[in-house]
């Protein structure tokens, strides 16, 4: 600790009286009729997680339902590996999300083996060192946003597990007073091998703007997120994948259109999907570092994103700026 | 059911569950402590702890193992927001500061209160993580501490700490 900080924030010690304080919130407690928080519901709302952790949670779980959705579309062998080369878009629906997002409990479990533990690091250096990545950094940013606001998170290597079970998908068909088409016995049982990440995403604010006060200590978002890791691969223990395919996209939840795209894919062991709600987001093909990519643009117009693949990197941009912004900043990562 | 949740069935009036109460004892004086590194006010820091554990029963478990690191960077918040809120509400700064303080000689009791004035604002300009830093860390709180409250790294903890100092001495050079 430094002596003129510590002279500048020391406070004169005081006694506090906790007794006389704890009846003090009995008393609140019992004048607001303030209630405690049920077990389930405090399951729901967890520990503090900072910002990016929470988007990270979110953006693997839209890989992980793309995952799923390609593994169906996966013709080629039994063991065939999927490894992102390309990244290609595919209109979902929120309906379509809802019952990938129902389904993946429902016809087996999955156990992480390495679960996603994300950490906040001091610089790329350390970002780098630590995910074993080469982290390309923006060489130009938009006006408004600073570098001096950078922050840097590590979200190490993640593997799971996925079994699916023929009896867990009768019993949450049933209860949804739906019958499935019967499991194939060789996927009955059959495991799915899924690894994610390293990833690196770099965080940038706004420089300008005031500092947030909306009581919640999370509300302000980044004004421009980088983001960089090694896509999900997924590695099947042998079930066949046509048949696979035929399964999962006969299923009750799929509509027609969703597997007709999928079907459609033309190298799906190496196309990562990016599934754009088509109520809530518009796509088309871009060209990013000499690479295809996919540029997404949500329906106000207020945020955009671009994803694409290059040398065995899933790279993603994404902010609160204009389309020729977020491009400018995805061809200027060196 | 457990003792809680039969009371909320019941719809009986809520009482403090006893793990909760425990939790008060423990953590309320660092708490206070945390909070009063940046509101720089004895009451003010109280009533901070107060919305703190109120936030905290509603939302979590007493006997959550995240309760403490919870706490301990939920008093940092909304510490941070009762100072910068009260900033843009208008520059009473320094006239609320004297009628709160108690000093003997006039001079000194002056400097001491641009000197905490000075400190609040300069802590209310900082970005979140180096405030949030600085005040766990001279509250006394560990690196695993301050680690579990603010989701760093313990080996990540001294190079984001002097550079929240770094950041500090220039806004406080710069008021």
């Amino acid at each position: 600790m430094s002596d003129d900080i510590d002279e500048l924030l020391g406070v004169r010690e005081i006694e506090v009286d906790t007794e006389r304080a704890l009846a003090r919130l009995r008393a609140r407690v019992e004048r607001d009729r303030i209630r405690p928080v049920t077990r389930a519901a405090a399951r729901r709302d967890g520990p503090l997680v900072s910002l990016w952790v929470k988007g990270l949670a979110a953006a693997a779980s839209v890989a992980l339902i793309a995952t799923l959705l390609t593994v169906s579309g996966v013709a080629e062998t039994i063991l065939t590996i999927f490894e992102p080369k390309q990244v290609v878009a595919v209109p979902i629906t929120t309906t379509d999300i809802q019952r990938a997002v129902a389904g993946l409990g429902s016809y087996g479990t999955l156990e992480f083996s390495t679960p996603p533990k994300p950490y906040d690091v001091p610089d790329v250096a350390t970002a780098a060192k630590d995910s074993g990545i080469v982290v390309l950094v923006p060489g130009q940013l938009p006006s408004g946003v600073s570098i001096a606001t950078a922050r840097y998170g590590v979200m190490p290597r993640t593997t799971a597990t996925f079994t699916f079970s023929a009896e867990k998908t009768r019993a949450s068909a049933s209860r949804l007073g739906r019958t499935p088409p019967p499991m194939p016995a060789n996927i009955d049982g059959a495991k799915l091998f899924i690894t994610g990440g390293p990833a690196v995403v770099q965080y940038f604010d706004d420089g300008t703007a005031p500092k947030g006060d909306t009581g919640d200590p999370f509300a302000t978002l980044p004004k421009l997120v980088v983001a960089q890791g090694k896509g999900p691969i997924v590695r099947s223990d042998g079930v066949t994948v046509e048949q696979l395919q035929q399964y999962l996209l006969a299923q009750p939840g799929v509509t027609p259109q969703l597997a007709a795209q999928i079907r459609a894919i033309k190298d799906p062991s190496s196309t990562l999907p990016i599934p754009i709600p088509v109520d809530m987001a518009t796509s088309k093909n871009v060209t990013v570092q000499g690479a295809p990519g996919v540029f997404v643009g949500d329906s106000t117009g207020l945020g955009s994103a671009v994803i694409w693949q290059k040398d065995g990197i899933v790279f993603g941009v994404a902010g609160t700026l204009t389309e020729s912004q977020i491009l400018a900043v995805a061809n200027s990562l060196h | 059911m457990g003792a809680v949740e039969a009371v909320r069935v019941a719809g009986a009036a809520p009482a403090i569950p006893p793990a909760l109460e425990a939790l008060f004892r423990r953590e309320y004086p660092r708490v206070v402590a945390i909070a009063r590194r940046i509101v720089r006010d004895a009451d003010e820091a109280e009533d901070v702890a107060q919305d703190v554990f109120v936030s905290f029963y509603r939302r979590h478990p007493a006997d959550a193992g995240y309760a403490s690191a919870w706490l301990h960077a939920a008093a940092v918040h909304t510490a941070l927001n009762t100072i910068r809120s009260r900033q843009r509400r208008g520059r009473r700064e320094l006239a609320h500061a004297r009628e709160h303080d108690v000093a003997v000689d006039p001079a000194r009791h002056a400097e001491r209160t641009e000197t905490r004035a000075e400190v609040r604002a300069a802590l209310a300009r900082l970005d979140e993580r180096s405030a949030s830093l600085l005040a766990l860390r001279y509250s006394g709180l560990s690196y695993d501490e301050i680690a579990a409250a603010l989701g760093l790294r313990r080996s990540s903890i001294g190079t984001f700490l002097s550079r929240a100092e770094a950041a500090f001495r220039r806004e406080v050079t710069r008021s």
